[in-house]
């Protein structure tokens, strides 16, 4: 299981070149839970997560990790810790199954070590979980979304890193591996403890899948909370600027949006 | 783990990869080392093997001493160098930038290099290791250049190869203008140089290069593993602990030195850098570390060039013209394949 971690970021502001994207944030991440940040598009959701990811630099604060700032970590010991799967990663040419996901213990490795045993295990259990043990042998370039998606989780889970950040799994995918994908990330969360942070389109497969839920408007955090607590008619109408109803998800419980637009309103 | 039967699959497919990849490196080598001694028994007087060795191990042969020490050995020396180093420098670069149109002699640092070496040897009229400086220097500063005017895309993707090719089309203009400039007298030796030759190679000029190759190919050789990771992508790499600026600037530098240091020897040899890297991977298969075979494949080209170039025909040709022939049509296969993906340069 997965230790527990003290992870959060105190006052950040941080953008791309001098336009500021983020105003002074808070967030602290439930340790061990599944947390989905979402907004509009623009929001400035996807640079909350690549600034906890340290891909941006941010102009004042810093994201901390157990009351280390995670820029003054070494970089392959922080490789450890926090791992992200990218919301385009590039696949090089013909590159195998396996040797995609060898690629996620690099953290592991040295100038001289080449794999080891533990390697080869990280590499199996994370294609196990995944589901595809008998995919190993095969060209990443000849599978489908879904099947490449499981691929670069498992490669994110070789990393074998306690928190795990997610911008937009499921995008590109149709709604049945939209779900898949959650699901798999749910057993990685209940099975070996990893915190998952993810940016999600869908907020209603956010609010059902979520245990912790962040709302991020122009730059600057407007709720967080469990999705029963925060969820309502107002919350949507504020970040999304849309006009909805609230019901209860008859599957999950959870609350469900349902949009209202101009027509088919009876 | 649920499953040991699954450890030893995943694991047996690792060291069928790795059984493969020695093979392929342990016959690109027999190749290269064939080649070689090729190239020492034959020319104007064959000589057998037995005679090349005894002169390798300093035995004064009558006739052969000079045909092969002081000729033969040289050019060959010289051959293998620049085809190891053309070979491991183009793959670092495509690799790198994920396109196999992204080598040296495509994007125009080559003919940076060669700016600098025609300049030195036209209009200064002076060589050896001072046209090697200058073709260095000449070759990250073209290499800089590209790098500046692409920044926007992200050190990566087609708008640095678009860029590079500019740069590649101005720096070939700087040529042509040096050419017209020049004392018509040196203007064949330039043009010989231009085409890529192995001709008149001498042995003051090997030591230095062999120097630079061993240096500058060791570095990228030790980085392959940080290049394999660079290849995910800047965000990837960066979540994998790689500390991506340092690794490309080492990467950047090596090859730029590995390809202008050999420019400045033996002139730019048309496709070498272009072809070995994709050779290489078709052979070893992707996703593992290619560098080796790349400059053994490298080497194959130059050497298997020259041989061809000197006694295939009638007529003896510079290397760069065999190596020239053999790759224009796979740059035209590489761009009609291109093409019919969607343009993804």
């Amino acid at each position: 299981m997965s230790t527990t971690h003290d992870f959060s970021a105190k006052r950040i502001v941080a953008g791309y070149e001098k336009k500021a994207i983020l105003h002074e944030i808070d967030v602290a991440i439930p340790s061990n839970k599944i947390s989905v940040i979402i907004g509009a598009n623009a929001s400035g959701k996807s640079t909350l997560l690549k600034t906890l990811a340290r891909l941006i630099k941010p102009t004042s604060g810093d994201a901390v990790l157990d009351g280390n700032k995670i820029s003054a970590f070494p970089s392959k010991q922080l490789a450890q810790l926090l791992g992200l799967l990218p919301q385009s990663p590039v696949v090089p040419e013909g590159i195998i199954v396996s040797d995609l996901v060898a690629r996620g213990r690099f953290p592991y490795q040295t100038f001289l070590k080449g794999m080891d045993i533990e390697d080869y295990i990280a590499i199996t259990e994370a294609l196990e979980i995944m589901g595809i043990t008998d995919l190993a042998d095969r060209c990443v370039d000849e599978l489908s979304g879904g099947q490449r998606q499981r691929v670069w989780i498992a490669m994110a889970m070789a990393q074998q890193t306690d928190i795990l950040l997610l911008d937009e799994p499921t995008t590109f995918l149709d709604i049945a591996y939209q779900v898949e994908i959650l699901d798999l990330l749910t057993d990685l969360n209940r099975k070996r403890g990893t915190t998952i942070v993810m940016v999600l389109h869908d907020i209603n497969l956010s609010a059902r899948y979520a245990d912790y839920i962040f709302a991020v408007h122009k730059g600057k955090l407007v709720a967080e909370g469990t999705p029963k607590e925060i969820i309502s008619e107002e919350l949507i109408k504020r970040v999304y600027g849309l006009d909805c109803a609230v019901i209860k998800d008859p599957v999950s419980n959870s609350p469900f949006v349902v949009p209202k637009g101009r027509y088919h309103v009876s | 783990m649920k499953n040991i039967d699954n450890l030893n699959i995943v694991r047996q497919g690792f060291i069928r990869r790795r059984v493969r990849w020695l093979t392929i490196t342990l016959i690109l080598t027999a190749v290269t080392i064939l080649l070689s001694s090729m190239l020492l028994m034959y020319g104007s007087t064959r000589y057998p093997l037995s005679k090349v060795i005894q002169v390798l191990f300093g035995e004064e042969v009558k006739g052969a001493s000079f045909a092969i020490g002081t000729i033969r050995l040289p050019r060959m020396l010289a051959g293998l160098l620049v085809g190891i180093s053309f070979g491991i420098a183009g793959n670092t670069f495509q690799t790198m930038l994920r396109n196999p149109l992204a080598s040296p002699d495509i994007i125009g640092i080559t003919s940076g290099s060669s700016v600098a070496a025609v300049f030195c040897i036209l209009i200064l009229k002076i060589s050896g290791n001072a046209v090697s400086i200058a073709a260095v220097v000449f070759g990250l500063l073209v290499a800089g250049l590209i790098y500046l005017l692409s920044k926007g895309g992200s050190f990566s993707g087609g708008r640095l190869i678009l860029i590079g090719i500019g740069i590649q089309a101005m720096m070939n203009a700087t040529i042509s203008f040096l050419l017209l400039r020049a004392n018509q007298y040196d203007v064949p030796a330039a043009l010989r140089w231009m085409s890529g030759s192995l001709n008149g190679m001498q042995m003051k000029s090997i030591p230095t290069l062999f120097l630079v190759v061993i240096i500058f190919a060791a570095i990228i050789l030790l980085l392959g593993k940080h290049l394999s990771i660079l290849e995910l992508g800047d965000q990837s790499a960066i979540t994998l602990g790689l500390r991506t600026d340092f690794t490309r600037l080492s990467l950047v530098l090596s090859a730029v030195f590995l390809i202008a240091f050999s420019t400045a020897v033996t002139g730019p040899i048309a496709f070498v850098a272009f072809l070995a890297g994709p050779i290489a991977g078709r052979l070893v298969g992707t996703g593992v570390s290619n560098g080796i075979p790349s400059g053994l494949v490298g080497a194959i080209l130059v050497l298997g060039g020259d041989l061809i170039g000197q006694f295939a025909f009638n007529v003896r040709f510079p290397v760069g013209i065999v190596t020239g022939i053999m790759g224009a049509p796979y740059l035209l296969i590489l761009l009609i394949r291109m093409n019919r993906t969607g343009g993804a340069a």
